[in-house]
């Protein structure tokens, strides 16, 4: 039996979608269908676009008359709710009263319908995008449960198929950890390859924007959209973008896995170590080589990323605190939002000494590696309305624990995806995070690609 | 003129304006945050320029956006 159409990803839709054999209005149809049947449990969608059958038919009348415009033609698909859109209100996930955001598309919304995408509606963002929990959303794998965050919306509704790939945006590990928590697959492209315009800013030089999907080649098809340089957005580059898919299916023999066996590798939940060990054992007997090093400097980063992200997020948010409007914010974003005032001009500027420190710590590595592999977070999805997670014998603060391999590729802008690599005992999905040069998007994800089609878990759904 | 007391001198500094209980909560929550920093007050990064380069030509670069 062939699986739900909302279960495919898009490297199957697309063919059948070009070759006229699967309408985009039916597709759409079906993801609007599993979004009424399951989405009252997960509370993944904000809103959903009032005209996306239209949208669907308009793609399928181009593609009728032969004016297919690429992969993401007819794809239905998920925005999160800090990306601006004409048709639909953002919120970045505030009610906060007297914050309005204006009605116009982002530059990736923008690129994204200009691939004809269908934009089915906004997910939900944890409020400003501030935060690893994204209420109300629910996980999808075990409702109890949150999906992280920030663009916990994101995750849910992929992993659910409510629709083939959502995007999301990554300050300290909003698009891998819910990809990671969720089972999904997130990637966090190099610092200035996706363009951020029209994003409602969080932490200008740690903000990226990026895919949330079902398979590593969907992302690979996403970033053929949403790659390329907008002088709109100060800090994206000029590069070449290549082929994406072109890097797929490649042969892994003779690339060089480097393992940080510091920082990612001293605390983490045991079947989140097991899962990842066995991954880069699955790596190496693909015929790559396996290299262990440390950065000690890592010991240094969450000082550099909370200065950072602190001292931006209040610098943001400044006319909203003058003006008494926090007060609306929910408690832990009203909180962060007001601590940055505590971080002092020396504090910031020594983090960002650190952050070319361990710019140079990272390139010095990957003179020696083509990729860096590790876990994406320590800990699996936890129980909604709880602050600590159990690793070991204590506990420990998710605050802490769930970002602390994620932010060190924020710092230091570096391309990275997360990818499912198994299941705690829980039936709870786990992350593996591979990490590589700047604009080297390809060799990560022919890393990832090649660990993907070895295994069978992306064609495991959660039961909803 | 009397002196501003201590506690007032600092959030005048800082530009917080807030109840002391609330000024409290955030000070403790931030104390966890401080540990942190204080291990990074403790290198010497002299030497290092920091990854912000500032850039005169950003302005002149520009686009409208297409």
């Amino acid at each position: 039996m062939s699986p739900a159409l909302w279960a495919e990803p898009i490297e199957a839709l697309a063919p059948r979608i070009r070759g006229k054999t699967l309408s985009p209005v039916e597709l759409t149809q079906a993801c609007l269908d599993r979004i009424g049947q399951v989405d009252d449990r997960l509370l993944s969608f904000i809103c959903l676009a009032p005209d996306a059958l239209e949208q669907a038919r308009r793609a399928e009348a181009e593609i009728a008359r032969g004016d297919w415009r690429g992969p993401l033609h007819g794809i239905p698909l998920g925005i999160k709710d800090n990306y601006l859109t004409a048709d639909m209100l953002t919120t970045a996930g505030t009610t906060a009263p007297g914050i309005a955001f204006p009605r116009r598309d982002a530059a990736a919304v923008t690129r994204l319908r200009r691939a004809g995408a269908v934009l089915i509606g906004k997910t939900r963002t944890h409020e400003f995008a501030w935060g690893n929990v994204t209420p109300p959303v629910r996980n999808p794998w075990a409702l109890d449960r949150v999906p992280s965050g920030s663009s916990g919306g994101s995750g849910a509704a992929v992993a659910a198929g409510l629709c083939a790939a959502a995007m999301g945006s990554d300050t300290g590990g909003s698009i891998r950890m819910p990809a990671a928590a969720c089972g999904v697959v997130g990637l966090k492209a190099t610092f200035g390859r996706v363009t951020r315009e029209g994003i409602v800013p969080h932490s200008w030089s740690l903000d990226h924007a990026g895919p949330l999907t079902r398979t590593v080649g969907d992302a690979a098809l996403m970033m053929g959209a949403l790659a390329g340089h907008d002088p709109a957005d100060p800090a994206c580059r000029d590069e070449p973008v290549p082929d994406y898919t072109a890097a797929l299916g490649a042969p892994i023999a003779g690339l060089r896995i480097g393992v940080c066996r510091n920082h990612f590798f001293e605390d983490n939940q045991e079947d989140v170590q097991r899962a990842v060990e066995v991954a880069i054992a699955d790596l190496a007997g693909q015929g790559a080589t396996v290299a262990d090093f440390t950065i000690p400097n890592l010991a240094y980063g969450l000082a550099a990323i909370f200065a950072i992200e602190l001292a931006s997020s209040t610098a943001y948010h400044d006319v909203s605190l003058r003006a008494g409007r926090v007060r609306h914010y929910t408690p832990d974003v009203r909180q962060l939002v007001e601590l940055g005032r505590f971080v002092t001009g020396p504090d910031y500027l020594k983090a960002e000494q650190l952050r070319a420190v361990l710019m140079e710590d990272f390139r010095r590595a990957l003179d020696r590696v083509d990729v860096i592999v590790g876990p994406t977070t320590p800990i699996t999805a936890w129980k909604a309305g709880e602050w600590t997670a159990r690793i070991g014998d204590r506990d420990e603060s998710v605050l802490a624990a769930s970002w602390r391999f994620t932010f060190p590729y924020n710092l230091t802008g570096l391309p990275a995806i997360s990818i499912p690599c198994g299941f705690d005992r829980q039936g709870l999905p786990i992350g593996l995070q591979i990490a590589g040069r700047p604009f080297d998007e390809e060799t990560v994800l022919r890393v990832a690609h090649a660990y993907e089609r070895t295994h069978e878990w992306k064609d495991r759904a959660p039961a909803l | 003129m009397s002196e501003p007391a201590p506690l007032d001198l600092v959030r005048d500094v800082l530009g917080i304006d807030l109840p002391p209980e609330h000024l409290a909560e955030n000070l403790a929550a931030f104390a966890r945050i401080l540990e942190e920093i204080r291990k990074l007050r403790t290198l010497d990064l002299t030497d290092i320029h920091p990854s912000i380069v500032f850039d005169p030509t950003a302005p002149y670069r520009r686009e409208p956006r297409a």
